[in-house]
């Protein structure tokens, strides 16, 4: 597809003629027929990588100044420059939360930790201390029950964490929410994703439609939400390919890459031995060809491997966007396997080989990815979006900071 | 000057017109004049600044309405016509000047962190209060030892203990040691912050005579005179929280690698903390006229049962320096007197009996 394009321009063409009832309180005048807007229109992101990257550096220094305590208020400034720098229908968004929320969150959630650790300790010392059954200790109880409550809280905090984001985030003065339960969808995504592990992840499209769901539709803009209408049955086709398809070219590529390792190894006359020898103490041929290997490894994963994996996720994507709606505002993405390769793959690869110092290249990346592929349909009618009464979390993205990568 | 206005009711906007009076903003729609808002200039702000918005909204105190001038030529004439806006338009970033400044600065802090890291364990670790580290030591040794079985022979027991805090004293230490000595296996010993020391009696038994089991002992001595395992603790700490500060904390990605990195600087300073232990033992024996040979003698029998040498193979990924060179590096003549006496001896032997 090319960028300027719009994916739906044939299907928008025809829909000029009356069709249904006008919206309650649209402009349009009594007796004419009503038309829906369905003009075109993509988000529009004018940051520039240099700027976004002063303020990366200035967060890193400090960051290393204040031992990481000065991440709280570095998001903050990434997230106001990102946020105000994309706009959508000519109007920019806004972000107005604070470090310091987002430290009290931090603090909360060390607080429940630590609370966890005494639970823990106790449990420790009444159960399991000194007893002849116990093999295993404190650390070892504590690290195994984090393991357990880190994987559901993670997914807690992931929602409560869109869900304080989007609380500061403002639209025409409109602040945005999310409504439902972080606990709920912790549940759920813990049990869904529990569920499909053990059914050898025949379960994914029915994973990713439900747990899409309560995202998409619990956010609103002001008083507007959001509407998901998506089905796994629809996308199960598709997944099933890709599955079978996975599995072909994992078997294809293990048996590459152990007579491609076996050949080079024999042909080179070394035994396991001396290859095990060279590991361990390395000069720097051995780095250079330790990573000639890893790079060919790479290469073959990526010929093979990748591609099915982005045609999955692009068309899971593509399903998402345009089966979600608000109001009478419709979207719509063509985005192509190679772009989510582009997002996938070039991204994670820019973030580890830069040793982190890319990640603004690859914010700066995907929000132009966001502005280039996201199409909206239309547009709401401003006056009957209401500023909600509800102000959002007072503090916010503790768990996502303790059980996962908040990320910006 | 034209500027959007957002009532912070709805979501409704307006092209307005703007005029700048003594003391207020007058937002007016350009049709027909009609005033939308009077806003008193005491009143007014700028939320957040023109370094970190593209257009920061100007507000009005008590209400949630904005309004956003997109022109910087308009929104610089009115931070001139009102100074309490000049977050609206700051002077532009000048960004390379700037990211040569921020990479030249994080560039200092790294090799200070890691200075810090290197060398101010040594001056800050003693700081440390000694009855946290006793803390830590006990928790630790409460994990290991849970399903082990401890010997309690009085006499030994007491033998060893006499003999490491001799020699801890000698070294100018001023905590009491404590030797507990497991039953079986393996043939190791090792040493936990608060001066405790954990004794294997398979090293006892496999020992060909006293000086060996005081060789060791003495190495272990040479880790608590150090402060070697709170050194190693808060080394490991610091490489991983300069890691995850340099990353951003943002890439689980990093994290990996960073793990794999802190183990292999934590095995290079694993295998210095072993040299000067090392010669810290053998210089301790020495000073008190004992038998110093015994570490070597040990090493030797160790490398006799396995000549491969685990340390040796394992190279920068080993803990402990390559056998040999500790060979040569504590071979000492068997002149001295004994560390143990005879009875003192017999009882360690007896000490799980």
């Amino acid at each position: 597809m090319s960028d300027a394009s719009s994916p739906w321009v044939q299907a928008a063409a025809p829909t000029a003629a009356p069709t249904a009832a006008p919206p309650q309180g649209s402009a349009t005048a009594p007796g004419t027929p009503w038309a829906p807007d369905l003009a075109p229109s993509r988000p529009v992101y004018d940051g520039q990588l240099g700027e976004l990257y002063s303020i990366y550096l200035r967060h890193l220094a400090l960051m290393l100044v204040t031992l990481g305590w000065s991440r709280f208020w570095g998001r903050t400034r990434i997230r106001r420059y990102v946020w105000n720098h994309l706009s959508v229908l000519g109007d920019r968004f806004e972000y107005r939360g604070r470090g310091l929320e987002l430290m009290i969150g931090f603090l909360l959630a060390l607080l429940l930790v630590g609370g966890w650790a005494g639970l823990m300790y106790l449990v420790w010392i009444h159960v399991f201390h000194e007893k002849p059954f116990a093999s295993f200790g404190l650390f070892d109880l504590f690290s195994l029950s984090v393991v357990l409550i880190g994987f559901p809280l993670a997914y807690v905090g992931h929602y409560a964490g869109l869900r304080y984001r989007l609380s500061r985030t403002r639209w025409r003065g409109i602040r945005c929410g999310m409504a439902g339960s972080a606990w709920g969808y912790g549940a759920t995504a813990t049990f869904l994703q529990f569920t499909n592990a053990m059914t050898g992840y025949l379960l994914t499209p029915v994973v990713s439609v439900n747990l899409a769901r309560p995202r998409i539709a619990n956010a609103r803009v002001g008083t507007l939400p959001f509407a998901f209408a998506g089905r796994a049955g629809d996308i199960y086709g598709r997944y099933l390919g890709y599955y079978f398809l996975n599995i072909l070219a994992w078997v294809v590529a293990a048996v590459v890459t152990f007579m491609a390792i076996g050949g080079t190894l024999e042909s080179f006359g070394v035994s396991s031995d001396d290859f095990l020898k060279l590991l361990s103490h390395p000069s720097l041929r051995t780095v250079a060809v330790v990573l000639a290997i890893a790079f060919g490894a790479y290469l073959l994963f990526g010929l093979l491997i990748l591609p099915l994996r982005c045609w999955w996720q692009a068309y899971l994507m593509r399903y998402l966007v345009t089966h979600s709606r608000a109001g009478n505002v419709l979207f719509a993405t063509a985005i192509s396997t190679w772009q989510m390769w582009g997002f996938l793959v070039l991204n994670y690869l820019i973030v580890l080989l830069t040793l982190g110092l890319g990640w603004p290249w690859v914010m700066h990346r995907t929000m132009k990815l966001i502005a280039g592929q996201l199409w909206i349909y239309g547009a709401p009618n401003g006056a009957e979006i209401r500023q909600p009464a509800d102000r959002g979390p007072s503090h916010g993205e503790g768990l996502l900071d303790m059980f996962d990568v908040s990320g910006v | 000057m034209a500027a959007r206005y957002y009532d912070g009711e709805t979501a409704a906007v307006e092209e307005v017109m703007l005029r700048v009076t003594s003391h207020e903003l007058v937002i007016y729609r350009p049709t027909d004049s009609s005033i939308v808002a009077r806003w008193p200039v005491a009143d007014l702000s700028v939320l957040g600044d023109s370094h970190h918005e593209a257009v920061p909204p100007l507000a009005i105190r008590g209400s949630e309405a904005r309004l956003i001038v997109e022109d910087p030529a308009w929104r610089a004439q009115l931070a001139t016509l009102l100074p309490a806006l000049k977050p609206l338009a700051l002077e532009p970033v000048r960004v390379a000047p700037r990211l040569g400044g921020y990479s030249l600065a994080i560039v200092a802090l790294v090799g200070l962190f890691w200075s810090a890291i290197e060398y101010g364990t040594d001056y800050a670790v003693p700081l440390l209060p000694y009855t946290l580290q006793a803390k830590l030591g006990e928790t630790v040794l409460d994990e290991l030892l849970a399903d082990k079985e401890m010997c309690h022979g009085k006499a030994g027991v007491a033998a060893i203990n006499r003999l490491a805090n001799d020699l801890a004293r000698g070294a100018g230490y001023k905590h009491d040691v404590t030797v507990h000595i497991v039953a079986g296996g393996p043939v190791n010993a090792f040493t936990l912050p608060g001066s405790i020391l954990v004794f294997y009696s398979d090293l006892i038994d496999q020992a060909k005579d006293s000086s060996q089991v005081a060789g060791v002992l003495a190495h272990e001595i040479g880790h608590v005179v150090h402060d070697h395992p709170i050194k190693g603790v808060a080394r490991a700490y610091g490489i991983d929280l300069l890691i995850k500060v340099l990353s951003g904390g943002y890439s689980d990605i990093l994290s990996t690698f960073g793990t794999g990195g802190s183990a292999l600087l934590a095995m290079r300073n694993g295998r210095a903390f072993e040299r000067e232990a090392d010669a810290t033992g053998v210089r301790l024996l020495e000073q008190r006229g004992l038998r110093a040979d015994g570490v070597s003698t040990f090493f030797e029998q160790m490398l006799e049962k396995e000549p491969s040498d685990a340390a040796s193979a394992a190279g920068i990924w080993s803990s402990h320096p390559p056998t040999r060179e500790r060979i040569d590096a504590t071979k000492r003549p068997p002149t001295g007197t004994p560390a143990f006496s005879a009875a003192e001896w017999q009882a360690l032997r007896n000490v799980c009996k």
